[in-house]
């Protein structure tokens, strides 16, 4: 039998409600803002003793002290005297706590007077109605955290209906930058959503865009996971180690030699994918790097030409082309436009195909741009390498790194890739039936004002939509308020690090109570305030470090690689498929090749994985018969005239 | 001690609602009216006392006194009474008189309830029966069972009933609340003399109870100087105590009360106050080496200045610990 900690009162000016209630304890009591305590009334209802559940939200001390001068006086004015007084003032502890619930649940009335006690772990399960999700062979807690209060250790459980769909879905964190609390928050949260979302439910996967730095590059790695972390796990059940399935993606440096990441170390290259997409990948997605000057209707119209009836298709001379185009890359693209033009300035032709002119040039300038924008991502060659959709792996994490890229590539990389993950779930055919996308830095991608951009609009429709594909945003971001309402309206889950005072004194925090605001900024890294569904207040709890090296670690252990010559990165790229290859024999091979050829050569290859990398890679060269030095043809003899005959005869 | 007033509380509901049950006729009070004591019988007086230290009073400066002095109390002692007037019959008044004691320890440096003897509360129906036939035939048995009766009609020492004046009958009903009050608080210090270990700071005289009167851990404090104890010059030296002196020592022999030793001590500055202020007389049982005892009491008693008793209005002379006793009591009685 525990011990009361408290009494529940209420006086005409501070009465309870089925919503709050007050409550004294002992001054040394472990009772803090955010604590959960139980009362037990006193009164029996309908044969049952009535328990309401409430958590700590606000806290008062006070004295018998009527005016601060009486105690100036009381010691002469001098506070050092204040130490020796034989007696400390009565004083009190008096808090406020918000209902979490009330048992019998109707009717629903004020709190009654009853004893105060600390929540123990099973009270916890019941205050937060985790007990719905936690039954035996209907479980579907996603353990988030440790609640501690006192004594009391409790396990924190998401449900995962409420967090994945299809009941609702999404999570988004905020906090400051600079602690790594929302991405530890983060990669802790996948791994113990891969270890315990339930296997009925079916295979989950995560997409990680990583927007800066290089914290989620070492998600293979392990990192230092202290005692105290430790006891985190098995109390959490979940085994601190870092992801076994990790794949990376990344796009090239615009030089096209090294891939533009933090992880392109070559120690950790096996796991890292090339990102490059065409002519046909990019022009799907168009109106994400141009704007809306850059397409009026008519440059609409001739774009979606260009897409139906020009890429990958054969396009025969016309009275203005002259000669048969297949257009597969930027560069064949450019050709093709080259052409058009030179017909038309020939013909003194103002359009082609109803297409003006200047519409054409316009489009032309736009489009050809794009492949300098997205030197990198865009290949003028027409090779993609991309990740795997219809065949994404269970429990695997795929990081999408973009932090070195421009603004524009980023979006449009987000754009597709989002875009695609979107098809092939509404097809089933991605590979898992859930998948996370995580995106930080949502106050740049979906800020509440601004102008309306391509990405604000996918990451609006994942938020509203996503649940019922199973494709769920986790986001983060610093300035929640800022964020736009709908996105983070549509979390089902929300958690809080540690907080800007400027942050917390926006409106959307009116409703927490200012020792809660306060609490919110100041906590300690590893440390969350929680809210879902289920919890009818936010629930403060710790986080074990994720067991994955940190950025900043990983960084300094593998340092990103500087732009090499062109033999060293078709030695780097090729080496992982064969370790066999060395740089004499790639400098044999590509010795009389254009940089461009080699680059192509290589890219073909790592789309292919050939068996026989070396075959492969010699392969994509033209042939180039060496010269032969020419040989002297043997001069004939000259026959000599006979004196006597001068004609020959 | 403290008197307080308040309005119908749930006790005085139940006690009129027992009493219109048995006794037809009761005229309800509006808002029971609280009583205030009543002035002492006695009136101011100075009264001879015999000194005991040296051969004439004097003041003595309390020797190595200083902010950091420590108290040697490990309690505190008081008791409340409060007195309501809840109804009339045919003008006769019916009095609840509510009387309580307690017992506060301090534990580092904190106060809390002596769980040896807990704190005492007592309520009682002061009737004028004699005056009050219907309740008399009545008997009073069935209200004894729930609330205890005490008749203010009965007569004296001399044989001689009081007069049925709504007032003579008021003043005694509050004069026996009052000894109940006494006796409570008796009764707790015998208890603490008995199983305490440290020295207890009683608000009040030590004299009413013998066994309390000779034991080394009372001391007890008087605030109120109806009677002054030194005539004459002596008068002058203890109304002219300054801050941190006190008088020497000298013997108070109350009739059919015990002996003690007693001596005044001023604790606050008097300057532009009265010459009472601050000022309190201390009761001590007789011991050898007087002086000492006298100055390291003196030294307890002025280290309880701190923290002020602010906002009671005597807090010149109550100390915090007697404070607290009388909040305590407020709040459970």
């Amino acid at each position: 039998m525990i011990e009361a900690l408290g009494r529940v009162v209420a006086t005409e000016r501070k009465p309870n409600t089925p919503h709050e209630f007050h409550f004294w304890t002992a001054i040394s009591s472990p009772v803090g803002i955010g604590t959960i305590v139980r009362v037990d009334g006193a009164q029996p209802m309908d044969g049952q003793i009535p328990h309401i559940y409430g958590i700590v939200v606000e806290g008062f001390s006070y004295t018998d002290l009527q005016s601060p001068m009486h105690d100036v006086l009381g010691h002469d004015g001098l506070p050092t005297l204040a130490g020796f007084a034989s007696t400390e003032r009565a004083e009190i502890r008096l808090y406020t706590a918000a209902v979490l619930r009330q048992i019998p649940e109707e009717p629903l009335q004020p709190v009654p007077m009853g004893q105060v006690f600390l929540a123990e772990e099973a009270d916890v399960h019941v205050a937060l109605r985790m007990d719905s999700y936690l039954k035996e062979g209907a479980n579907t807690g996603i353990p988030v955290g440790v609640y501690r209060a006192g004594g009391t250790d409790a396990v924190i459980y998401l449900d995962a209906d409420f967090l994945l769909g299809p009941e609702a879905a999404h999570l988004n964190i905020t906090g400051v930058s600079g602690l790594a609390t929302k991405t530890s928050a983060v990669e802790w949260l996948l791994a113990s959503l891969f270890k315990h979302f339930p296997e009925e439910k079916g295979s989950i996967a995560a997409v990680c865009f990583n927007v800066k730095g290089p914290d989620l590059c070492y998600l293979d790695q392990p990192g230092k996971v202290e005692q105290s972390d430790e006891v985190l796990y098995e109390k959490l059940g979940v085994e601190p180690r870092p992801f076994q399935k990790v794949e990376y993606f990344a796009p090239y440096t615009a030089k096209g030699l090294a891939l533009n990441t933090f992880r392109n170390n070559e120690e950790l290259l096996d796991n890292v994918t090339p990102l490059t997409w065409g002519l046909r990948e990019v022009l799907q997605y168009a109106e994400v790097l141009l704007n809306k000057d850059d397409i009026d209707a008519k440059a609409d119209a001739l774009i979606d030409f260009i897409t139906e009836n020009v890429v990958d298709k054969e396009f025969p001379p016309d009275g203005i082309l002259t000669k048969n185009h297949r257009v597969q890359s930027f560069a064949e693209l450019d050709a093709w436009f080259r052409d058009i033009l030179q017909g038309l300035e020939k013909k003194n032709g103002e359009s082609w195909r109803t297409h003006h002119v200047a519409t054409i040039r316009k489009v032309r300038n736009r489009l050809s741009n794009i492949s300098t924008r997205c030197a990198g991502l865009v290949t003028d060659s027409g090779a993609v390498s991309d990740l795997p959709f219809g065949s994404f792996g269970d429990k695997t994490v795929y990081v999408v790194d973009v932090a070195n890229l421009e603004e524009d590539a980023q979006d449009l990389i987000f754009a597709r890739i989002v875009s695609k993950l979107r098809e092939h779930l509404e097809r089933r055919d991605l590979g898992v039936k859930h998948l996370v996308v995580f995106v930080d830095e949502l106050n740049k991608y979906a800020p509440g004002d601004g102008p309306e951009t391509y990405v604000r609009k996918m990451l609006l429709d994942i938020a509203e939509r996503g649940r019922y594909l199973g494709l769920v945003l986790f986001s983060a971001q610093q300035f929640r308020s800022q964020v736009h309402r709908r996105v983070v309206g549509n979390s089902g889950t929300a958690l809080f690090g540690r907080m800007d005072p400027d942050e917390l004194s926006t409106p959307g925090y009116a409703v927490l109570s200012p020792a809660t605001r306060t609490k919110l900024a100041t906590l300690e890294k590893g440390q969350l305030m929680i809210r879902h569904p289920h919890f009818t207040q936010p629930i403060f709890v710790r986080f074990p470090r994720p067991a994955v090296m940190q950025g900043r670690e990983g960084s300094e252990r593998y340092p990103q690689s500087n732009e090499i010559s062109l033999d060293a990165a078709i030695l780097r790229a090729l080496r992982p498929l064969d370790p066999t290859i060395t740089l004499p024999w790639v400098q044999e091979i590509t010795a009389l090749y254009t940089e461009q050829e080699v680059i192509r050569a290589r890219n073909a290859t790592l789309l292919a994985r050939p068996h026989d990398v070396k075959a492969y890679f010699s392969s994509q060269f033209r042939k180039i018969i060496p010269a032969q030095p020419a040989q002297r043809p043997m001069a004939g003899s000259i026959r000599s005239v006979p004196e006597n005959d001068p004609y020959g005869f | 001690m403290l008197a307080s007033s308040s309005g119908p509380d749930a006790a005085s509901r139940a006690a009129l609602r027992l009493l219109m049950r048995r006794l037809p006729g009761v005229s309800v009070m509006d808002g029971a009216a609280s009583v205030e004591p009543f002035a002492a019988s006695d009136p101011p007086a100075l009264r001879a006392a015999s000194v005991i230290e040296g051969t004439e009073l004097r003041a003595v400066r309390v020797p190595d006194f200083s902010p950091e002095a420590k108290s040697g109390f490990g309690a505190f002692l008081d008791g409340t009474q409060k007195v309501q007037i809840i109804a009339h019959h045919g003008g006769m008044p019916i009095v609840i008189g509510t009387v309580s004691a307690a017992v506060r320890i301090r534990v580092d440096r904190r106060l809390t309830t002596w769980a040896q003897e807990p704190p005492r509360v007592e309520r009682k129906i002061y009737l004028p029966l004699r005056y009050l036939p219907a309740l008399a035939e009545l008997g009073a048995d069935g209200i004894q069972a729930r609330w205890p009766i005490v008749d203010t009609s009965t007569a004296d020492k001399s044989g001689e009933y009081p007069s049925q004046h709504p007032a003579v009958l008021l003043e005694r009903a509050t004069r026996a609340v009052d000894q109940e009050r006494e006796q409570l608080e008796d009764w707790m210090a015998e208890a603490w003399c008995a199983k305490g270990a440290t020295p207890i700071f009683m608000d009040g005289g030590i004299s009413r109870s013998a066994s309390v009167a000779s034991s080394s851990l009372a001391v007890g404090v008087i605030k109120s100087h109806r009677t002054l104890y030194v005539e004459g010059d002596a008068l002058g030296i203890v109304l002219g105590l300054r801050k941190g002196e006190r008088s020497s020592v000298f013997r108070v022999s109350p009739r059919s009360r015990s002996s003690v030793m007693s001596w005044y001590l001023r604790l606050r500055g008097v300057a532009g106050r009265d010459p009472l202020w601050g000022l309190v007389r201390v009761e001590v049982a007789e011991r050898e080496r007087l002086s000492d005892r006298a100055n390291e009491i003196s030294r307890w008693i002025m280290a309880e200045t701190t923290p002020l008793s602010l906002p009671d209005g005597r807090w010149d002379k109550l100390a915090y610990g007697v404070r607290d006793c009388e909040e305590f009591l407020r709040a459970i009685s």
